[in-house]
């Protein structure tokens, strides 16, 4: 008997993939014996741009590399020119800088959790969390203009002092009863536990070879956050989540034990934020910046993983090479291992639980 | 770390803080490392189109363990020894870089244009690639 | 049936229009009554589920068409109509096409064999119970077709899993069916429902000796209907559409009408085996005259079915869809064990003389 196998295509135009990310699987019946992801359908040539382009034209494009965490990468370039120049930022600014990424982690990974019920079939919690999303899009509404692509911080600084703090105030005072809400509704529900449960688990091993970082390096059981060696983090108290399952479970509840600990560190900052005096920094002069000749590279645990951003510079106003590394590019590769021997249905959980956002994949 | 032993097997290296300068062998240097020293992962893989014309491939080794980053550098000048047989990742930059800087990796079969389109000529990270190419823009002069 | 009879042909004979016509004639109408009331059903019905789903998530629903957004899926439908109708290049075209008619013809006959009250059954034979269950089960054979011809690998996906889920889910259902035809001693609909009659309130409805049987039967109508939790075969995040991916303008209408009065003809099904069918829950009627009791009886038949169709939605909006394997599993392991269980609690309650 021969065995015929079905090519299929997942893809790119598909309710599922989180934008258009093209999977070549090769089926028999509903199992899949290969996947080839196909990337590129989103590509807006980030990387050459940066070498046309000075670094404070360049500043309002990153927020696009990952429009979910925009926050991450405008620090990462911004990173990269104060190590260039040599500023060291003042306290208070550290402290925005942290509230605001942790905030931009904590809508993130809500959304991340719409998604995945999403991808499971679920309705439902995908308009809830997009309810407590917008609660922290409005805030940085409020703060930077726009909902998205902020452009907030600035070569030494922010753009303005902080304000309308008594907003993250009531974000931290509803979410927890709303995270709730999801672990009644959500986890202890005996499909989705059968759905998650043991599914699509990712060996240590695997995971490092594959160079998966952040949240689904931590739900493997590896200790490893950059957070802890992050200068902007001096001084806050991060609890790391770390949890052993390695399957679409833990991946779930890493994340949402991320953001308890994410809104935790984000009161750590609100309290000195609410005593602190008026901002006081010394920004970057963005006119004719020229970095001095050299290599510069920059690290930033983004919810995806480790972002990073490595500039090449020979004294131009221009980068002369500029490279991202986003957590999810590694991901999407992974998926050629991951799911090999999986079911359909169960393949699309197992891809949803990865946290695959496409324009970081594309860049 | 202690280099001596790497220094050792690999003498036409050349060792800058946590970077090392190889001319050579990177597959052998590369799997040396990792059975020797606890780095882990394969952070990424960066590209630079040097002046000169040759291609710089830094290899940005992590160590999960002990939280140490090694850079290996290598100046190559169209083909490079793959190393997807000791870190899978490898598979997505080596991908990546012949797509953007034609560098061919020998050994990985599975290369192919992610972002540019099959036939595309030329690789647009270069610094020698044509930057105002009339394949871009989409009138009807260039149909033909 | 013959109240209705009567009523035309006394109609024919003022006009002296001879009865052999209107005994021709006479059985179009109660098609006419079906087609009229399954469209003004199945619109709200979509409504009402977009409604819903708004209220349980949060939103307000469709309310910009007409007042309170009445006129919603009027529009919708009516942009589906103008719609083109596209067969895809490589499809069969003559099975692609015939693929709604077939979902579309035992729906109605499903519907013409409901009683809806004591009088109103356009189709009334002595065993309506496996006419019922022969025309509930005959969309999967179009779903079937519709996945084959469109020539697309979802679809074909969609089409395999809906084969596999309706035949595993049609083994419990009939054993449950049974329980309450056994309990009736009548394979006729309206003998169901007239054997729940008593005295007291609704304590005669088959839902009390047999509420395991219910929720099976619940389950199983929920899978049969395609609806969340089993509603794999149209998996919007894995195929897509399922078996209709391929479908546009009028036969994705059709698709989708007789996808929701397929679920409300069930409902009423459920409502008619355990729930008392057209019965008033009170014992008694509110009118007296035999001809708003009619309607009356109607209502009751509605609301029991809406009811059930509110609860449907209220999963909808709440569960994630299972998992393939887990879906038959769940069917043959422990729905079919249970419903043949059931079957001998049913058995022990009739001849302990209990219902």
């Amino acid at each position: 008997m021969t065995i015929t196998t079905l090519k299929l295509n997942l893809g790119p135009q598909h309710p599922s993939t989180h934008g258009v990310l093209r999977l070549i699987l090769e089926l028999d019946g509903e199992k899949i014996l290969s996947c080839e992801p196909d990337i590129g359908y989103l590509h807006r040539g980030m990387e050459k741009m940066a070498e046309q382009m000075s670094y404070i034209q360049y500043l309002p494009t990153v927020d696009r590399v990952d429009y979910l965490a925009g926050f991450f990468y405008s620090e990462l370039l911004c990173r990269i020119v104060e190590q260039a120049q040599c500023v060291e930022l003042p306290d208070k600014v550290r402290v925005i800088r942290v509230m605001l990424l942790e905030l931009n982690r904590m809508a993130s990974h809500i959304l991340w959790i719409g998604m995945f019920l999403m991808d499971l079939g679920a309705t439902s919690p995908f308009f809830y969390t997009f309810r407590e999303r917008e609660m922290i899009l409005r805030y940085f509404e409020k703060i930077s203009g726009q909902r998205m692509m902020y452009n907030y911080f600035v070569f030494g600084g922010v753009r303005r002092d902080i304000d309308y703090l008594e907003d993250v105030e009531e974000i931290l005072s509803i979410l927890p009863s709303k995270l709730d809400d999801y672990e009644k509704l959500i986890e202890e529900n005996p499909i989705f536990r059968r759905r998650v449960v043991n599914k699509g688990i990712l060996e240590k091993e695997t995971a490092l070879n594959y160079a998966i970082t952040g949240v689904n390096l931590r739900a493997s059981g590896v200790d490893f956050d950059y957070r802890e060696q992050d200068y902007l983090y001096k001084g806050f108290d991060i609890g790391k989540v770390i949890l052993k399952e390695k399957d679409s479970m833990a991946r779930y509840r890493a994340r949402v034990l991320e953001i308890k600990e994410s809104m935790k560190i984000v009161r750590q900052a609100l309290d000195y934020l609410k005593k602190s005096s008026p901002l006081e920094q010394k920004l970057i002069n963005p006119i004719n910046l020229k970095l001095p000749e050299g290599d510069y590279y920059a690290d930033i645990e983004a919810p995806r993983g480790i972002a990073s951003c490595f500039v090449r510079s020979t004294g131009e106003k221009e980068p002369y090479r500029l490279k991202w590394r986003t957590g999810s590019y590694y991901s999407v590769n992974l998926l050629r291992k991951l799911l090999v021997g999986e079911y359909l249905n169960d393949a699309i959980a197992i891809a949803g639980s990865l946290d695959i956002i496409l324009p970081e994949v594309d860049k | 770390m202690d280099w001596n032993k790497f220094c050792e097997v690999f003498a036409d290296c050349e060792l800058l803080g946590n970077k090392i300068l190889i001319k050579s062998r990177l597959h052998d240097v590369i799997e040396f490392v990792t059975d020797n020293y606890p780095y882990d992962m394969l952070k990424e893989i960066i590209a630079i189109h040097n002046q000169d014309g040759l291609v710089e491939l830094v290899y940005h080794l992590y160590s999960t363990i002990d939280e140490e980053n090694l850079l290996i550098s290598i100046l190559v000048k169209d083909r490079a020894e793959s190393i997807v047989d000791i870190f899978e990742s490898a598979q997505a930059d080596e991908n990546e870089i012949y797509d953007l800087f034609g560098i061919k990796f020998i050994g990985n079969d599975k290369l192919k244009r992610l972002y540019m389109p099959e036939n595309w000529e030329g690789h647009p990270l270069r610094k020698d690639y044509v930057q105002d190419d009339t394949r871009l823009c989409w009138n009807d002069d260039n149909d033909s | 049936m013959n109240y209705l009879y009567f009523l035309y042909i006394e109609f024919l004979q003022k006009y002296n229009i001879p009865k052999l016509f209107g005994d021709i004639t006479y059985y179009f109408i109660p098609f006419c009554i079906i087609a009229a009331a399954l469209l003004v059903v199945v619109l709200a019905l979509v409504l009402v589920e977009r409604k819903l789903l708004g209220f349980f998530t949060q939103r307000k629903g469709p309310n910009r068409v007409g007042w309170w957004g009445l006129l919603q899926t009027l529009a919708d439908a009516f942009k589906l109509l103008c719609k083109e109708n596209i067969t895809p290049d490589k499809a069969d075209r003559f099975l692609f096409n015939l693929a709604p008619i077939l979902v579309f013809v035992p729906m109605f006959a499903a519907l013409g064999i409901i009683p809806y009250s004591s009088e109103f059954t356009f189709v009334n034979t002595s065993t309506n119970v496996i006419l019922y269950l022969i025309l509930a089960a005959f969309p999967v054979l179009s779903i079937f077709l519709a996945g084959w011809a469109s020539n697309n690998k979802y679809s074909l996906f969609g089409a395999a899993r809906s084969i596999a889920q309706i035949l595993s889910y049609e083994l419990p259902m009939t054993f449950v069916i049974l329980s309450s035809v056994l309990l009736a001693s009548s394979m006729n609909l309206t003998g169901i429902t007239l054997a729940q009659t008593s005295k007291f309130w609704f304590s005669g409805w088959f839902i009390f000796p047999n509420i395991l049987g219910f929720i099976i039967l619940f389950i199983c109508i929920l899978a049969e209907l395609n609806r969340c939790p089993f509603d794999l075969p149209e998996a919007e995040s894995e195929l897509i559409c399922g078996y209709n991916t391929e479908y546009s303008g009028m036969r994705f209408a059709i698709f989708y009408l007789s996808e929701y009065a397929m679920l409300f003809a069930n409902s009423m099904f459920m409502a008619i085996l355990f729930l008392g069918g057209y019965l008033s829950p009170f014992g008694k009627y509110m009118f007296s005259s035999s001809f708003l009791i009619y309607f009356e009886q109607a209502f009751w038949l509605f609301l029991k079915a809406s009811i059930l169709v509110f609860i449907m939605i209220w999963i909808r909006a709440t569960l994630p869809r299972l998992a393939s394997f887990d879906l038959l599993k769940f069917s043959w392991v422990y729905l079919l064990p249970l419903s043949i269980l059931n079957l001998f609690i049913a058995v022990i309650i009739k001849f302990t003389g209990g219902g």
